[in-house]
C-alpha cells in the first residue's frame, strides 16, 4: 500500500510495470484465465508471459437445456504472447 | 500511438524464422514458421499445419498464410527463444518513453 | 501489409470472420486488407455431407472481414477428393 502513494504509480498501467517478472493472474475474454511470470506489455494489454497456465471454463448443456458443473480445462505454455484486446483485467498472482 | 506498438512489432521480429503457434479467436491453431510480422502486428507463417486436423481440414492445401493481427487470440513459442531480461528492461524502457 | 504482394496471382484461401472459406485468384489487394479475388468459390464445411462448391465469380472482400489468408497448394488441392471431408464450419471470430 506504500507504493500506491508513490508519484511513480500515477496510472493503471503503472501497476503492470511493478509486476514485470511477478507471476500475474489475467482474465480474459471468453472464460479463459492465466497465470505466468509476465515479462512485456504494452499500451493495448498485449502481453508476454513464460511458465503460463491456461484454465478454460466450460459449462456444458445437456440435450434438454439442462447446465452441467462447470468444468475446468487446463494447459501450459512455456511462452506465451496474449494479445491485448483479450484481456479484461490483471491482478498479482494469489 | 505508433511508440506503443513497437515493443511488441520489435519482439516479434526477433523470432523472425522460429517456428510458432498462432491461436486465432475461432480456436484455429496454426503452427509455421514466421517469415514475417508488420506494425498491425500481422503475421506470415511459412510450412503450416493446424493443430488438430481431423476438426480443421478446411487448410489442408494451404502451405503458408498471413494472419490478420486482430484476430490472433495468443501465440505460443517456445522459452529457449525469448530473452526475458532483455524483454523486461526493453518494456520499461518503453513505459518510460510512453509518457514523455 | 507486403506480405501480402507475394500471393496476387495465385489461388488463395481466405476465411472470413464469420467462418466461411472462400478460394480464387488474389487480383489485388490494399493495407486494409481488402481483397479482389477472380473465379472465386465459396467452399461450404458441414458434418452431413462433403464439401460443397459454391461459384461467386468475382469478388471484392472487404478487408474488416478477412481473418486469413492462405496460398492454396494447387497440386495438392487438386489431389484431395473434398467431396468427401465432412468437418464442422470453422467458428466465428468471437471479439
Amino acid at each position: 500500500m506504500d507504493q500506491l502513494a508513490n508519484s511513480t504509480l500515477a496510472e493503471p498501467l503503472d501497476l503492470v510495470k511493478l509486476a514485470l517478472g511477478e507471476r500475474v493472474f489475467i482474465k480474459l475474454r471468453g472464460e479463459r484465465t492465466v497465470t505466468g511470470i509476465l515479462h512485456a506489455y504494452d499500451a493495448h494489454m498485449n502481453l508476454v508471459m513464460s511458465q503460463a497456465e491456461e484454465s478454460i471454463h466450460i459449462v456444458d448443456v445437456t440435450d434438454d437445456g439442462q447446465a452441467l458443473p462447470p468444468r475446468v480445462e487446463k494447459r501450459e505454455v512455456e511462452m506465451l504472447f496474449v494479445r491485448g484486446d483479450g484481456v479484461i483485467m490483471i491482478a498479482p498472482a494469489p | 500511438m505508433l511508440l506503443a506498438q513497437q515493443l511488441m512489432f520489435s519482439f516479434f521480429k526477433t523470432l523472425t524464422d522460429q517456428v510458432i503457434t498462432v491461436e486465432l479467436k475461432n480456436d484455429l491453431s496454426i503452427t509455421g514458421t514466421l517469415k514475417s510480422v508488420d506494425q498491425f502486428l500481422n503475421i506470415r507463417l511459412d510450412g503450416i499445419s493446424v493443430e488438430d486436423p481431423e476438426r480443421h481440414p478446411h487448410m489442408l492445401a494451404v502451405k503458408n498464410c498471413f494472419i490478420r493481427g486482430s484476430v490472433v487470440r495468443y501465440v505460443r513459442m517456445q522459452a529457449r527463444n525469448v530473452d526475458t531480461t532483455l524483454l523486461e528492461d526493453a518494456t520499461r524502457r518503453e513505459a518510460k518513453e510512453g509518457k514523455k | 501489409m507486403s506480405a501480402v504482394e507475394a500471393y496476387v496471382d495465385q489461388t488463395v484461401q481466405v476465411i472470413l470472420y464469420d467462418g466461411r472459406v472462400i478460394v480464387g485468384k488474389l487480383r489485388g489487394f490494399d493495407v486494409r486488407t481488402n481483397l479482389i479475388l477472380s473465379d472465386c468459390m465459396e467452399r461450404e464445411f458441414s458434418q452431413d455431407q462433403g464439401v460443397e462448391m459454391v461459384p461467386l465469380g468475382l469478388y471484392m472482400i472487404k478487408g474488416d472481414n478477412v481473418a486469413l489468408i492462405g496460398e492454396v497448394d494447387d497440386e495438392k488441392d487438386a489431389g484431395l477428393d473434398w467431396s468427401e471431408v465432412r468437418a464442422e464450419p470453422i467458428g466465428e471470430i468471437t471479439i
